[in-house]
């Protein structure tokens, strides 16, 4: 489901320095854009770069499979964590196929981020659908 | 305690690092005053009652006041993580919300059997949802541990002028059932919600050994498709409590 098409390189963040500590950890905490809930402690998730096609965040119809066209963005750059229980506050979406998309536990604005059921060990939380404080 | 990072940083060209651990991460973990806290349990809740009673919401108000119906998935959410600190435990929630599944027999045996709390819903201002609640308690008593603690919520306090279901009626339901307590609640007004978590997460906390394994839930995601599996019989219910 990482789509290839249409991947926008992802736009560069000119303070990832800020985000990402020397050992590829957040250096701050994840929240949730729209109301702050905390998604992630500082130092608990790895940034890493992989293609992810994630559903728009305003949309209704967002995630509708029906149309197969669904609007989104490919994104690259991610937070990543290998067991759910590393978040401190996580929605799971109902499967999409073999995805469930994550959103905000308590405003459930999303997707934020993005869980393949193949693979249990990596959860992936998209840094320009969060914030950081 | 400082809660900051003590890591001298270095300018990384703006490229951020891999997933993978650069060689000088041991030295620098060293110098890390505060490692990040992990949680110190994880629990499984699931919210049960029937259609309409506001078990989602109950899940949405839990911990934050914010809600908006605009931008939710039409997917739908299966279930959440949420964290809450008590009696100096940091304590992660794994939190199930039955919605869409309220038939009795649609919400999967799996379901039940791992949870340690569960909050069964009723609306005071709908007779038929308090009369099932025999039928849901049979659901409980087949397949959830028989230790997993138990809140009986009358949801919908804010509708008070509509009410059908007295305090007494359902504080005499639970009085009946071992080890369930009951609360009356509004999640529109966010009236009790929080506390009803917390009271649950307590309940359990209290029953738990003082050093128990993280290890408790596996990180498997439990899947709500439902199994074929042979549904129980349920007799009508014909439990009354007055």
């Amino acid at each position: 489901m990482d789509n290839d098409q249409q991947s926008c390189e992802s736009k560069e963040s000119p303070d990832r320095s800020s985000l990402v500590s020397d050992d590829g950890k957040n250096i701050k905490s994840v929240l949730c854009q729209r109301c702050g809930s905390k998604v992630l402690c500082p130092g608990m998730a790895v940034f890493a770069e992989k293609e992810l096609f994630l559903p728009s965040v305003r949309t209704k119809r967002n995630l509708s499979t029906s149309d197969g066209s669904v609007d989104g963005d490919t994104l690259t750059a991610h937070w990543l964590v290998d067991d759910m229980f590393t978040f401190e506050n996580i929605g799971f979406t109902n499967n999409v196929g073999r995805i469930k998309y994550l959103i905000c536990a308590d405003c459930e604005i999303g997707p934020i981020g993005w869980h393949c059921l193949d693979d249990k060990t990596s959860y992936y939380v998209a840094l320009e659908r969060v914030n950081h404080a | 305690m400082d809660p900051r990072y003590d890591i001298p940083r270095r300018a990384g060209g703006g490229g951020g690092g891999s997933a993978n651990s650069s060689p000088a991460m041991g030295a620098q973990s060293r110098r890390r005053k505060m490692p990040p806290r992990p949680a110190d349990y994880k629990l499984q809740i699931i919210i049960i009652g029937a259609r309409g009673v506001g078990k989602t919401s109950l899940m949405e108000r839990f911990t934050d006041d914010t809600f908006c119906e605009a931008c939710k998935s039409t997917v739908g959410v299966d279930f959440k993580i949420k964290t809450v600190e008590l009696r100096g435990k940091k304590i992660r929630l794994q939190i199930w919300d039955t919605a869409g599944q309220e038939r009795f027999n649609s919400i999967t045996s799996a379901y039940y059997r791992g949870a340690k709390g569960i909050v069964l819903v009723y609306d005071i201002t709908k007779q038929e949802t308090f009369d099932d609640l025999p039928k849901w308690m049979k659901m409980i008593d087949k397949y959830a541990s028989e230790e997993a603690e138990l809140l009986l919520v009358g949801n919908k306090l804010d509708c008070e002028t509509d009410r059908v279901i007295s305090r007494q009626q359902a504080e005499r339901f639970a009085s009946r059932i071992s080890g369930m307590r009951f609360c009356e609640a509004s999640a529109k007004d966010n009236f009790n919600v929080d506390e009803i978590f917390l009271k649950l997460v307590d309940d359990i906390l209290s029953k738990m050994p003082l050093e128990i394994p993280n290890k408790e839930l596996s990180n498997s995601i439990l899947s709500l498709q439902p199994e074929p599996e042979v549904p129980p019989e349920l007799p009508p219910p014909r439990m009354r409590c007055c």
